[in-house]
């Protein structure tokens, strides 16, 4: 467990080498990243063993002095960070082993994978951290490689505009992330997290404090995990490669705000309303999302969309106290959006289209695309026994426990749209009628099968987890879940489990009339709701909002300033100190008259002065 | 005994005479003149304060006796100066000599 901190650093060397030899390196450096977080795969393997066999534990080497406090950088282990450790590991490989069909004959193919190491070192320090000012820095860190991969094509102007945007969205929230470990600190006089968390839990920090802190904390985890108000940034990511979002922006880094909120849950746990909070976003974040997703025809934003929506249930589960809800659907979602972006790459690179209604019954052609997305899909939608099922079921359960019957509803509403959008796209890709220019496409080469494959066996079982008797199996006692610390082991709830088999269901019934039978034919529906799909294809007018208070606020702001920076600082203050002396000069040298006289009656005033000077 | 004060008086009047004299006169050699009428001016003020004030000491008969000593010396440049001057510009007047002007 001590060499926890080989898995980022091993992430880092292989930065290092891509950056300075990429070229040089067997397979232009590919394989050395594959090798790196492959290792760590296996390393991370050993640490869970560890873990089960000692308990939980911390290692901290001192970092340096500041003043009077002494930084340390160290590693937690413990199941939340581990079952980070596993994700993050376990789809960076795959993602990478893919993205080296995806990105054959990319002239900076060095350079790509060189910023996926330095992401799986960032990511996978974010996880481990034991102090604020290491996780903060982690944090910064996945959004500069976000930034650095969004933008990664940058001679399309698309996709410099959607990196910058993600940067500056996710900023803002990093401010109040930043802000709120100041506040801590302040009470606290640490960093630690562990620390921080015992003195909140103990009782040493006023709650108006705590709320303020976690809310602060909990706006950095809104920046990165795409809540209202800072989803914006999601979908336009889709502008970079699609491994790039399958990893990033499905699996992983979406994923650190709500590895935040579940790292410092004790936090939260002390201040009811910051708690409550959590849950209100993840509402309407899920809310919003999910009805954006019907009416997307970008095959990548519509699963953009469906991140978000699946964040916002994260953040529910995590806002009404589900902690083992919220981190085991992070799980859960991870593997199968992984793998449907995955599933998207593969229909990209074959056919290059992106409009879901240009496509259609591909399954002829991509079986093996096709069936792991089947399973993706329906793990998404949440149908038993998949894994999506049992997570969507545990946070159902801790939103009814837990939370008013209205929000309840909202939150089952939000469900049945999770299970619509997915099928929607499910059917109008992959079923249906192939259309002639389509025909001719085939299926990925191995190197990006093989990953979907794994991606879909786990999508399909990992959820039985959940179920004592396999996770005894395994040697969790408890099953998952109690692994997480939840309160209590699995107990089926057959009613709710019933529930929401019936939601999927009937979303499958929905869907399949709409877009396998096409009758009524979807268009008739667009016609005659056109006001309210007007609404949701412009994505509630949020993007014309925040621009509109970008060029009219901030812009003419900074015109102000500009305005102020020429005239006063430069102009008056710059060069005008320079001409000042010259104008000085050139009216004040009418006094060197070169009279004699001129001279010595200058001289006689100026004795008058001083006498009288020195008189008064 | 004549009081102090007519002493002081003349004194005065002397010296604004050379001053008037300095600032005034166009010929530089009357500008010499009258710079050393306000030098003897400051003479006869040394001389009559030392006389009247502290006769025992000779405090500014000496002083006044070093005035006198820069005075010649001082007018021997001068004098070179304008000589100088006038082998070069053929004038005295120093209306006329007024290049280090702007």
């Amino acid at each position: 467990m001590e060499i926890a901190w080989l898995i980022p650093a091993l992430c880092v060397a292989a930065f290092v080498l891509l950056l300075l030899w990429g070229r040089s390196l067997p397979g232009k450096g590919a394989w050395v990243t594959i090798s790196a977080v492959g290792a760590g795969f296996v390393l991370f393997w050993f640490v869970l063993g560890d873990l089960l066999a000692k308990g939980e534990a911390t290692f901290s080497w001192p970092w340096f002095q500041v003043g009077g406090y002494q930084l340390q950088v160290g590693t937690i282990v413990d199941p939340l960070s581990v079952a980070m450790l596993g994700i993050v590991t376990f789809v960076a490989l795959l993602v990478q082993v893919y993205s080296v069909g995806y990105m054959h004959g990319e002239p900076r193919y060095s350079w790509y994978f060189a910023a996926h190491s330095l992401f799986a070192a960032a990511m996978l320090s974010l996880v481990l951290a034991d102090n604020f000012i290491f996780l903060y820095i982690a944090w910064e860190l996945v959004g500069l490689c976000s930034y650095l991969l969004i933008g990664f094509w940058y001679d399309r102007p698309a996709a410099r505009e959607a990196a910058k945007k993600a940067f500056v969205t996710t900023r803002i929230g990093d401010v109040g992330l930043l802000i709120g470990i100041l506040v801590l600190f302040r009470e606290t006089g640490t960093f630690s997290i562990l620390d921080n968390l015992a003195a909140a839990t103990g009782g040493h920090i006023e709650t108006g404090t705590l709320t303020v802190a976690a809310i602060l904390i909990f706006l950095g985890a809104m920046g990165k995990s795409a809540q209202f108000p800072f989803h914006v940034w999601l979908p336009d990511a889709m502008e970079g490669p699609t491994p790039v979002s399958a990893l990033i922006h499905a699996a992983t880094m979406v994923a650190a705000g709500v590895y935040l909120v579940g790292r410092t849950f004790p936090l939260f746990q002390a201040a009811p309303m910051a708690l409550q909070f959590v849950f209100i976003i993840g509402l309407v974040t899920t809310l919003l999302a999910g009805t954006m997703a019907l009416v997307m025809s970008d095959f990548k934003r519509v699963l953009a969309y469906s991140t978000i929506s699946h964040l916002g249930l994260m953040m529910v589960a995590l806002g009404s106290g589900g902690f083992a809800a919220g981190i085991f659907h992070l799980l859960t979602h991870g593997f199968s959006k992984a793998l449907v972006f995955l599933g998207a790459g593969s229909v990209l690179h074959s056919t290059g289209k992106s409009e879901i209604w240009d496509l259609g019954g591909l399954w002829r052609r991509m079986p093996v695309t096709a069936a792991t997305f089947v399973v993706a899909a329906l793990s998404l939608a949440g149908l038993p026994p998949f894994s999506g099922f049992w997570s969507k079921d545990e946070i159902l359960k801790v939103v009814q426990e837990g939370q008013s019957p209205i929000f309840f509803a909202l939150v089952v509403v939000a469900a049945l749209l999770s299970a619509m959008y997915m099928l929607r796209l499910l059917f109008v890709v992959f079923f249906g009628p192939l259309k002639a220019e389509n025909a001719h496409v085939h299926e990925s080469p191995g190197v990006m099968t093989v990953p979907l494959v794994a991606l879909g066996v786990l999508s399909a079982v990992f959820g039985l987890v959940a179920l004592d008797p396999v996770g005894q199996r395994l040697g969790l006692s408890g099953g998952f879940g109690q692994f997480l610390h939840a309160s209590e082991p699995f107990h089926p709830d057959w009613l709710l489990m019933g529930g929401s088999t019936g939601l999927v269901l009937l979303a499958l019934g929905v869907t399949w009339t709409l877009y396998i039978r096409r009758s009524p034919d979807p268009r008739v529906l667009t016609a005659r709701l056109a006001p309210l799909y007007n609404l949701l294809r412009h994505k509630y007018f949020m993007d014309d909002l925040y621009q509109t208070i970008i060029d009219r606020v901030i812009l003419a702001f900074s015109r102000l300033v500009a305005l102020f920076d020429r005239t006063v600082v430069n102009d008056t203050g710059v060069d005008g100190a320079g001409h000042l002396p010259v104008f000085a000069g050139y009216h004040l040298r009418f006094h060197e008259t070169g009279k004699l006289y001129n001279y010595g009656l200058a001289i006689l005033v100026g004795a008058i002065a001083i006498v009288l000077a020195l008189a008064f | 005994m004549i009081p102090l004060e007519h002493f002081l008086t003349l004194s005065g009047i002397l010296f604004s005479l050379g001053l008037f004299g300095v600032l005034a006169r166009r010929n530089a050699v009357l500008i010499l003149m009258s710079i050393e009428l306000m030098l003897n001016a400051v003479n006869i003020n040394l001389v009559a304060f030392s006389a009247y004030l502290v006769s025992t000491e000779f405090v500014g008969q000496v002083f006044a006796l070093f005035v006198i000593v820069v005075a010649a010396a001082e007018v021997g440049l001068a004098l070179s100066i304008i000589i100088a001057i006038y082998r070069s510009r053929a004038t005295s007047n120093v209306d006329e000599v007024d290049l280090m002007k702007w």
